[in-house]
């Protein structure tokens, strides 16, 4: 991705603009290339006959070009419209509806010598229909902003005016507008004069600026609903059910656009164009933008783009590919496992081509580094390089998953998420539960044990950390909510956090489904085993044992009622007597038709090995969020649903797969490409990976305090049981605290302390100066320089020096012929200093 | 990807938005695409006021310092309440403080202080450094004032957004911010790295890094954070030889006149050189406050070792005409009983405590609120310890409602009750 300074400054323009349907999208892409009328078999319209009701409905027509390729492009505003009628119906250029009087009218559009009618009529429009304030009022704050977080959405409002956030609660903002003050904010005798209207169009001084113009959609529709008394509605008015979009995916050339409508469905049955009305944001602004009115404008990126529409808590999304529409040359690409299906597959609808098969060198770095944390030995490489078998790349994947280094490897990143933390100091006597957990974790990676048991293991742990060592996740997490947020966050993908308090803003939950996970939690019981000679106060000290009470609940803050038990788009759960909740909701994970569970661990073992979830984040699986590949996250469910949730499996089709042995080097074709993994993509080695390659590399194993230093002793840092082991070098190349279930809170990013530690510190220094250490060797070693020269790349590299690079290196011994080991030190130094050691590619 | 969250922020006061990128040597990592991102950014028209990058300093007295032996006496009190101390006038008619407090008595119209805090009984620098007590942060791992400084940053400087003194605490700690908003501690690596290796000399580093360039194989094109990676080296080498932070941590750079001045008081020295060299956020600790005996006796030695520190260092930073865009607080966890105990010492006392504030451009020359007659519980304009926060979050230029996301991904304010003291603004 490269950018460019102008490119980004309009970007960022586009992305602040697009909340507001007033404001013009500026010009920012090229003139559209419009197909010849001739080029056109045939146009389309969406709906094919519209009916209106009411002044204040209105119809965006799609108005779709078929093209003699058979592709689409859209027309909808660059088609000529005329009405047979102009009392009765209006039509803006960009295909909006409007109707003026009652009667029919019909709409035609015309483009070149093609030309398609729409049928129109208009009725109850003498008369002003009753006004619903949650279907009506509400969504003009959200549109307008005036609910948003950072305004008078927040909790506790904004200087003393609060609405519920994005109006998930329409009865709070009822009160608050029309009770809240003494009724100070509206004026029924005389609507103009209402507060609510003087601030919002910015007749007075509103903090906040003008959000809506005095006599707009938005404005008559407030002054209507104010001059009418403030009705709220009646209790029989519709309730909405869903959101639409039409349509919701197309393929469109880049620098081009694409108008959407989008529909809002109640439980009347009756359907409301709401394309005016509804939120938008797009998830990816390099490739796609949108504005206020639904028009989805594609720029000079070729990718995917999901754009989010938001209308009364219910969420859709518009999904735009956009291909890079340059001829390829002809390419060889053998699928190998599932996932090459379907990348090829994405490849294809985005017309990139995959960078070329990687070579035995980069591959052998890469899979070692991927499967086990460790680098190859020189011999290891050497040993790949001269093996004939041409299945030789799978059988070292196979190997390497029967390696101890495996189970450290993983151990280490699901004991980041399992929360296996010592603590603070006053927590240092947890020591034995976390090296149990860890060992827990390690003996279930290394045996493979399928993952939905490990899942069930955890979740329902009883006893203590002698007997299940997995009751350690019980010490962290207390609270019903505490669990809900990490088991859904972990073992689902999806982050319920925020339905704890409102409606999820992005995604379907409520808050009853969120309490209604909370209440598998209600009823786990803790007891402390009295230690003898430990205070009965000091609870660390204590051993506890984690029961089921058998009875308890927990209270849904909404409803202020005990919630009810029930999964996330499942039934309520009875439980018999004695059973433990936790169990039924493993059972619902655990099913085959469950559409979180195999999906979430597929993804995030997917992004273990590409360097980037299928859905990114991780562990944000959500309808505006959706898979880069849906079709790939559904097979690698499958996958892993057909054979017991090996894991170990899961890493074979993954690792074994033609995709992950692409090179890093990109093409012509794929060189902005960053999820459709037509590359690998390179990453930083984590914190202790790299920790443990520069000991490797320099031969000077780590030393832990507080760990025993026979030669049984943990000497990688990938081996540590929990985050307690104090190292600077850890911790500024970001290893994590273990303070949530987010992956996130291992940081990938370089800075400036890691150059300086890596570059001048003492600990460097005295890996690289250690006596008997590598450079110490090599230096006493009577073979050739070059030899040991080529050795020492191999161990960084995993490949051989080029000429130059040799001459560089000798030349430095040469220079130091007296003390070779300052020269090999140097070598050393450079070698684990740049980008190619630090980089997995 | 930019996520949906955060990446579209309607902020209503137009303090500060789209903080969420991040251009910062120690903390943040930063991609070249973020930094040109940043400064494009930076020139769009129209867009984010440029407001000055403020620092602040925030000194904390462990162990919880008497609020009644301070800045707030009671001479009227019954003899066991208003203890050994007598106060005196300040240069500010009507504002008294104690007798041991003669330096900043003569410059208050420099300083403020808040007499009617209310606390929590802990021993810990959590709550006034974070917000949240340690009870609290247990389970919400909420960031250090510092931290959150740091995040909201644009750093584009050489220099660490947050310096931590006194070490790592609770307080100091990032919480859910992440490992990378952590202080800079000028003590172990952290500081040494900035010093060159004494085993290699500069024909040696010279060989080093010519190897280093011959040796590298990356192709620039396999990712656009190669160039940034490229940038931090060369950086690093920079700072090797220029050594801004190691400088301003180099007391003997000091002329003699002014070390002798901060004898004694160093840190507040170190303080003062690292908020001239562009540090966010500087944290300090100063002597030992939990006097449950012989409080005046400590005390004595003590208070004016505190009111050498703060005036030389409030009055250096106005001479250096780095006031109004420093922030200066000094406070500790809570205030001390009242009544004075047995052995001429006072106990925890968390129901009220006082707190000097200065700098940053606000109202200073005024003692606001009061505690009641004996110093038991505030009178009026009863302020909390997140408030004073938000005050100073505002008066930094932060906007104390501004959210950033925990690891649930739950956007959780700086502050959540934000309203400030409005005395100060």
């Amino acid at each position: 991705m490269k950018y460019t300074i102008p490119q980004i400054g309009l970007a960022l323009v586009i992305a602040v603009g697009v909340s507001r349907a007033d404001e013009p999208a500026p010009q920012t892409t090229p003139a559209i290339k419009l197909p010849a009328p001739a080029a056109i078999k045939q146009l389309q319209v969406e709906p094919a006959a519209v009916k209106l009701i009411g002044a204040d409905d209105s119809r965006q027509l799609i108005v779709t070009g078929i093209v003699q390729t058979g592709s689409l492009h859209d027309l909808t505003g660059d088609v000529k419209y005329e009405t047979t009628n102009a009392n009765v119906v209006s039509i803006t250029p960009a295909g909006r509806v409007l109707p003026l009087a009652n009667g029919s009218a019909t709409i035609t559009a015309r483009y070149g010598d093609k030309a398609i009618t729409v049928q129109v009529t208009a009725e109850s429009q003498d008369v002003d229909l009753p006004i619903n304030f949650a279907n009506h009022v509400v969504p003009i704050f959200t549109k307008l902003g005036c609910n948003g977080g950072g305004c008078h959405g927040k909790s506790g409002g904004q200087n003393g005016f609060a609405l519920s956030l994005l109006g998930f609660v329409p009865e709070f903002d009822y009160q608050t507008l029309v009770k809240e003050n003494r009724g100070r904010r509206l004026f029924p005798a005389s609507p103009d004069h209402s507060l609510l209207l003087l601030k919002a169009s910015g007749t007075v001084a509103h903090a906040g600026g003008k959000r809506m113009d005095v006599g707009s959609d938005e404005y008559k529709m407030v002054r209507r609903w104010i001059a009418s008394g403030t009705p709220v509605g009646s209790a029989s008015d519709p309730t909405i059910q869903k959101i639409t979009i039409f349509p919701d995916h197309r393929i469109i050339t880049r620098n081009n656009r694409q108008q959407f409508a989008v529909h809002a469905h109640y439980s009347d049955g009756s359907v409301v164009d709401v394309t005016q009305r509804a939120q938008y944001e797009s998830n990816d602004p390099d490739i796609a933008v949108v504005d206020g009115t639904g028009l989805v404008r594609t720029l000079e990126m070729s990718g995917e783009a999901a754009i989010m529409a938001r209308y009364q808590a219910q969420v859709a999304t518009f999904r735009a590919t956009v291909p890079l529409g340059e001829k390829l040359p002809g390419y060889e690409f053998q699928p190998k496992t599932v996932v090459d299906r379907f990348t090829h597959k994405k490849w294809q609808e985005l017309g990139i081509m995959p960078s070329e098969l990687c070579s035995d060198e980069t591959f052998v770095r890469r899979v070692y580094h991927d499967i086990t944390g460790t680098l190859p030995t020189p011999q290891q490489v050497n040993a790949f390089r001269s093996d004939k078998n041409p299945n030789k790349r799978e059988a070292l994947v196979d190997a390497l998953l029967d390696t101890p280094e495996y189970s450290f490897l993983f151990a280490n990143k699901w004991a980041d998420v399992l929360r296996v933390k010592r603590g603070n100091q006053q927590n240092q006597t947890r020591a034995f539960g976390t090296f149990a957990f860890h060992n827990w974790i390690r003996e279930s990676i290394a045996r493979d044990k399928p993952y939905d048991q490990f899942v069930r293991e955890i979740i329902g742990a009883i006893g203590d950390e002698t007997k299940s060592p997995p009751t350690m996740w019980f010490r962290d997490l207390q609270k019903p909510e505490q669990f809900v947020d990490d088991a859904c966050q972990l073992f689902l993908g999806v982050r319920m956090a925020c339905a704890q308090c409102h409606h999820h803003p992005y995604e379907k939950w409520s808050q009853d489904d969120y309490w209604g996970m909370a209440a598998f939690f209600a009823q786990i019981g803790r007891k402390n085993v009295p230690t003898p000679g430990v205070s009965v106060q000091n609870r660390n000290q204590q051993r506890q044992v984690i029961f089921n009470r058998g009875t308890g609940s927990v209270r849904n803050t909404r409803t202020q009622q005990n919630a009810v038990m029930k999964a996330l788009d499942a039934d309520e759960v009875k439980l018999a007597p004695g059973e433990d909740p936790r169990h039924r909701l493993v059972d619902w994970m655990v099913e085959p038709k469950n559409p979180f569970f195999a999906k979430a661990v597929a993804n995030r073992y997917f992004a273990h090995f590409f360097g980037k979830g299928l859905v990114d984040p991780v562990d944000d699986m959500r309808v505006t969020n959706p898979p880069s590949n849906p079709e790939l996250l559904d097979a690698l469910a499958k996958e892993l649903i057909d054979n017991q949730f090996s894991l170990k499996h899961l890493i074979k089709v993954l690792c074994k797969s033609r995709t992950y042995q692409l090179s890093a080097v990109p093409n012509e074709f794929n060189k902005n490409d960053k999820k459709a993994f037509a590359r690998y993509y390179p990453r930083r080695m984590a914190a202790e990976v790299l920790y443990d390659a520069v000991s490797q590399v320099t031969g000077s194993p780590a030393q832990f305090a507080g760990l025993p230093t026979d030669k049984f002793a943990p000497n990688r840092a990938l081996m540590l049981p929990d985050e307690s082991f104090s190292s600077y070098f850890l911790d500024v190349f970001g290893r994590p605290q273990r303070i949530s279930a987010c992956e996130c809170e291992r940081v990938a990013e370089a800075n400036l302390a890691q150059a300086l530690h890596l570059l001048n510190s003492a600990e460097i220094q005295n890996k690289l100066a250690r006596g008997n250490g590598r450079a110490d060797q090599l230096a006493k070693d009577p073979r050739p320089d070059a030899e040991k020269v080529e050795e020492l790349f191999l161990w960084a590299f995993a490949r051989r020096p080029s000429e130059a690079q040799m001459r560089v290196a000798l030349d430095n011994i040469q220079r130091n012929m007296s003390n070779k080991r300052i020269a090999y030190e140097n070598i050393l130094w450079a070698l684990v200093n740049t980008k190619e050691f630090i980089l997995v590619q | 990807m930019l996520t949906f969250w955060g990446s579209k922020q309607d902020f209503c006061d137009g303090i500060s938005r789209r903080n969420f990128l991040q251009i910062g040597a120690f903390g943040a990592g930063v991609t070249l695409a973020d930094m040109l991102r940043s400064k494009a950014q930076a020139a769009a028209p129209g867009r984010a006021q440029a407001t000055r990058l403020k620092s602040a300093v925030m000194i904390y007295l462990p162990g919880g310092p008497s609020h009644m032996d301070m800045y707030d006496l009671k001479p009227d009190a019954p003899r066991e309440f208003k203890g050994e101390f007598n106060p005196i006038d300040t240069n500010v008619p009507g504002v008294r403080i104690c007798e041991h407090f003669p330096l900043q008595a003569r410059m208050w119209d420099k300083l403020a202080c808040i007499r009617s805090i209310v606390s929590v009984d802990e021993h810990s620098d959590s709550l006034v450094l974070t917000g949240k007590s340690q009870r609290e942060n247990m389970t919400a791992n909420h960031p250090s004032f510092g931290s959150v400084v740091s995040r909201v940053r644009g750093n584009t400087t050489d220099v660490p957004p947050f310096v931590s003194l006194r070490g790592m605490s609770r307080g100091t700690e990032p919480g859910f911010l992440g490992i990378n908003h952590r202080p800079f501690t000028p003590n172990g690596p952290g500081v040494d790295n900035l010093r060159p290796q004494t085993a290699v000399n500069t024909e040696r580093l010279g060989d080093r890094r010519n190897m280093l360039e011959a040796f590298d194989g990356v192709r620039r094109d396999i990712d656009n954070n190669v160039a940034g990676y490229d940038a931090f080296t060369q950086r690093a080498f920079d700072m090797i030889s220029a050594g801004v932070v190691r400088n301003a941590l180099d007391l003997n750079r000091e002329p003699q006149e002014s070390r002798r001045r901060y004898e004694r008081v160093e840190q507040f020295l170190t303080a003062r050189r690292l908020v001239e060299a562009g540090v966010g956020c500087v944290t300090l600790s100063i002597g030992g406050w939990d006097t449950h005996g012989r409080n005046f006796d400590t005390l004595r030695r003590q208070l004016p070792q505190v009111d050498k520190g703060v005036s030389l260092l409030v009055n250096d930073l106005h001479d250096r005409g780095l006031l109004n865009d420093t922030v200066v607080v000094m406070w500790g966890e809570f205030g001390r009983t009242p009544r004075v105990n047995n052995n001429a010492g006072r106990d925890h006392w968390a129901p009220v405590m006082s707190a000097m504030v200065a700098g940053g451009g606000m109202r200073m020359g005024q003692a606001i609120g009061a505690s009641t007659a004996r110093g038991e519980r505030p009178q009026d304009r009863r302020y909390t310890v997140p408030q004073v926060l938000s005050t100073l979050y505002r008066a930094m230029g932060i906007d104390p409602s501004q959210t950033f996301l925990n690891g649930a991904g739950r956007p959780i304010h700086i502050v959540d009750d934000r309203e400030p003291v409005r005395e100060l603004i």
